[in-house]
């Protein structure tokens, strides 16, 4: 830093924290609101940014000029508005008497499709977004040069946010959006018809996001993807000033957008770490944001008592023992029949299967829907990585003790995490998710930053065992999955895993009969994150190279979607939806550029019509026609 | 024809049977009370009528018209006003704000309720109408919710335990209340443990237990069958 400050850089700079703010506030107001009238946290938020940065691009195409500028500024985000309501009056609607993780489902399968359909319409390349003459140039104020654009910003934001104070409290309509965020259920025993009042806020919500993203666009660039940047740093924002709370979206928004200036100036690596590190601060002394109130506990409402009623296959036989072995005693004759490529696809299963088993503990055993999962993947990788490559280890030692360092990372991010739940408990794992993604991505003297590690040495076995080859590897991931997923049974079913049930059903009243709720969670959470970190030191071993790429959070979608796909009220569902997963990928990357459009659309349709998944949807057909059939039921399920 | 009636109304809350075969009339221009201990089916009679829990089978109808099957709102803008019994202000509205989110314009009344109506009727409520409703006692929060459903001009009031953990004082003062909004000619339906506070108000009495109704009568009858009183209300 220079030894004084002068007046101009601390113009220039607090002007540029100030517009960063004024982005920020404008994406993430959108989002608590939206949160605090329909319970509703919307991934695709980000999403909705780009649209809206999408739009005036297209927009300002044919409109030049300052009055065309100024129509496209104002057309893009009513252009976003009306998607909006396509999306809610055509899917949100059909899950609201849904669990709120399924909520949060389709807008991240939203994210997928949207992100996909901007690469298809606009093209996988950056774009930037013309200015008209009167705006694009540079003023000097005390020495210092701003972009003239940037007052543009400081003018327009500000007033956006005085239209929206004068709409919330001045009238009717907005008096009637904070009595909803306080009291649904009251509001429409008043005669409010939540149905219309829901797709204005949603409406209006994203109509934000997009004049966010219209606004920000000719500032930046728009290219597809670049909502699930923005979505994390809003994430950040409403966590720090508390979920539904636009005071704390205001507050939060000044202190991330400050941060961000000074943090580029004086720790330029670990700018991006740092808004984390303050989130994480701030979230010890109040776990509920700056603003935030603790969610009401919903004691006997409406929606938990429904949700008992309309449960989704749960199973409560296990299979014979005998007939488990028999996927096993399969894939020990497989390589004797398949060539290496399928000998790799099933090795890639083999590890998705683990990582999707251990998140399932978490996710369908207690209830608990992480989307920073794969942090505990990358410690596990980077774990076997640099013992591999910094410290001579050996490949089983270096493997061993990749789940240990992820069980300390999970015991870390855990304790924060569990004192929060629903979807503060997705955004803070996401968030902690991506503070270890940054490090991993910035720290090029360790971790080799964005380039990550290639040529990870494999090492043989004791007693001689080389793994180098294509069919060791598979038996080699075939023997440590295969024992840790029965680990994952054993505690499924064990007394601690009925008593994550219990959480996951009603923790309130397994507080009652004297559980520490809290602690059973964390441990689940390490559980879960050391398997997973096992699983990541495997798939170093097989790629034989990392990058950071693995823990991004978009990454952390994909155990969501498995077991999702293959039904979370299951034990055997994660594995067959990891197998879909890792088929459907490697042949849709072959066949198509935009696989994860049809993963989103995959995805979107099973959350609404089959939210049991593929495996729990057969069960409950099997269940019905072999209880027929006694035999069958004898032999084949032991309970 | 009854203002109000429920016709073997069953009720659940998932899969745990709550209401059984509730059957019940009440007339325009009475203060009927629904007297039973916690747990008997009180809330969720109300909460059947009024369509946050709708029931399984049998029938509500206002003014001889089906209403069971409408969402809540609908069900409220017919002229049924429910005020539940844990009062449930908007916490972070004013006072005035609380009434002017209830308020209903589009339906035709002689004689609609206004934020002047019901500041006379509850005096209180005006002194304090700049302050939020986290910052209310018990008693102003029971009044500000009273308040707050007449703004929806009902025709029929559900009032669930109004006197619930109130003062003595401030409970007679309630029953006053109730008697003047019963002769601005609101029909009140009043869901009580406490016999005392409904013989002071009601006309006629239902006790239910275990999700039926055990007894109907006037409120004297009521008074006078220790039986009833003895096993139902344990008094």
């Amino acid at each position: 830093m220079a030894p004084s400050i002068d007046l101009s850089f601390l113009t220039v700079q607090v002007l540029s924290a100030l517009r960063q703010a004024a982005f920020l506030f404008l994406i993430s107001s959108g989002l608590t609101l939206i949160f605090g009238v329909l319970n509703i946290l919307n991934f695709a938020h980000g999403a909705l940014y780009m649209l809206g940065a999408y739009f005036i691009y297209a927009l300002t195409l044919h409109l030049t000029g300052p009055a065309g500028f100024l129509i496209a500024l104002l057309a893009a985000p009513l252009g976003v508005a009306v998607i909006a309501v396509a999306i809610e009056a055509g899917l949100l609607r059909r899950i609201y008497k849904q669990e709120e993780i399924y909520q949060l489902l389709l807008t991240y399968s939203l994210v997928l499709i949207i992100d996909d359909l901007a690469k298809i319409v606009f093209g996988p390349e950056y774009k930037s977004i013309p200015k008209p003459d009167a705006i694009s140039g540079a003023v000097t104020i005390f020495g210092g040069t701003v972009p003239v654009y940037t007052l543009v910003v400081l003018v327009l934001a500000p007033m956006m946010a005085l239209v929206l104070w004068y709409l919330l409290y001045k009238t009717r309509t907005g008096k009637i959006v904070r009595a909803t965020s306080s009291d649904r259920e009251m509001a429409d025993a008043l005669g409010i018809n939540m149905s219309a009042l829901f797709t204005l806020v949603f409406a209006f919500g994203a109509m934000l996001a997009g004049f966010a993203g219209a606004l920000a666009g000719p500032a930046r660039t728009v290219f597809p993807g670049v909502g699930t940047e923005v979505i994390i740093e809003s994430f950040v924002v409403v966590v720090i000033g508390g979920l539904g709370n636009l005071w704390g979206a205001l507050i939060g928004s000044i202190l991330i957008g400050t941060l961000e200036t000074v943090g580029i100036i004086v720790f330029p690596e670990f700018e991006m770490s740092l808004i984390y590190l303050l989130m994480v601060a701030i979230l010890v002394v109040r776990p509920w944001g700056l603003f935030g109130r603790p969610l009401k506990v919903k004691a006997l409402s409406d929606k938990n008592l429904s949700m008992e009623a309309q449960e989704i296959s749960p199973v409560h036989y296990s299979i014979h023992p005998l007939i488990r072995l028999i996927p096993l005693v399969l894939l020990l004759i497989v390589p004797l029949v398949a060539g290496r490529f399928y000998q790799f696809l099933l090795t890639q299963i083999l590890i998705a299967s683990l990582v999707a088993v251990a998140f399932n503990l978490l996710l369908g055993t207690t209830g608990l829907l992480s989307f920073g999962q794969m942090a505990f993947y990358g410690v596990g990788a980077y774990t076997v990585g640099l013992l591999a490559m910094k410290a001579g280890f050996g490949t089983l030692p270096a493997l061993l003790l990749s789940p240990v360092f992820a069980a300390l990372a999970a015991g870390v991010i855990g304790f924060f995490c569990v004192r929060l739940s629903g979807v503060h408990f997705a955004m803070l794992t996401l968030a902690f998710g991506q503070l270890v993604y940054t490090i991993a991505f910035k720290w090029y003297g360790f971790t080799g930053g964005d380039n990550g590690m290639q040529g990870i040495p494999i090492r043989p076995l004791p007693g001689g065992i080389d793994i180098g080859s294509t069919k060791a590897m598979y038996y080699f991931a075939l023997a440590v999955v295969g024992i840790s997923i029965e680990c994952l049974r054993r505690i499924r079913s064990s007394a601690f895993g009925s008593t994550l049930k219990a959480i996951r059903e009603n923790n309130q009243r397994a507080a009652y009969l004297g559980v520490n709720v809290k602690l059973y969670q964390w441990t689940a959470f390490v559980i879960a994150g050391a398997f997973t970190g096992l699983a990541g030191g495997l798939y170093a071993i097989m790629e034989k190279a990392i990058t950071p790429d693995i823990i991004h959070w978009t990454k952390s979608g994909e155990p969501v979607f498995m077991t999702i796909i293959g039904g979370i009220y299951t034990f055997a569902g994660p594995v067959v939806g990891a197998a879909v997963f890792v088929v459907l990928n490697s042949y849709l990357v072959a066949w198509t550029e935009n696989w994860a459009l049809v993963l989103g659309i995959i995805l979107l349709v099973m959350v609404l019509m089959l939210p049991g998944g593929v495996v729990g949807f057969i069960n409950e057909k099997a269940r019905g026609a072999l209880s027929k059939r006694g035999w069958v039921r004898k032999w084949v399920f032991s309970k | 024809m009854a203002l109000l009636e429920l016709d073997s109304v069953n009720t659940f809350y998932g899969r745990s049977h709550i209401l059984f075969d509730v059957s019940l009339a009440v007339e325009k221009g009475e203060v009927v009370s629904l007297v039973g201990r916690n747990g008997a089916g009180k809330s969720t009679t109300f909460r059947s009528i009024i369509g946050l829990t709708p029931p399984e089978s049998g029938e509500v109808r206002f003014k001889g018209e089906k209403v069971n099957g409408l969402r809540a709102f609908r069900i409220c803008r017919k002229g049924i006003g429910f005020v539940p019994e844990d009062r449930r202000c908007f916490p972070d509205l004013t006072v005035r704000e609380n009434l002017e989110v209830a308020a209903r314009r589009e339906k035709e009344t002689t004689k609609p309720w206004s934020v002047e109506r019901v500041y006379a009727l509850f005096p209180r409520l005006q002194e304090r109408e700049k302050n939020l409703g986290s910052q209310l006692s018990g008693g102003e929060q029971q009044m500000l919710t009273i308040a707050r459903t007449l703004m929806t001009n009902p025709e029929v009031l559900l009032l669930d335990e109004p006197s619930e953990g109130l003062a003595p004082l401030v409970v007679s003062l309630l029953a006053e209340m109730i008697l003047q909004i019963r002769n601005e000619g609101v029909t009140v339906v009043l869901a009580e443990q406490n016999l005392h506070f409904c013989a002071k108000v009601s006309d006629r009495a239902f006790v239910i237990d275990k999700g039926s109704v055990k007894f109907e009568g006037t409120m004297k009858e009521l008074l006078a069958n220790d039986e009833i009183k003895e096993k139902y209300l344990a008094v």
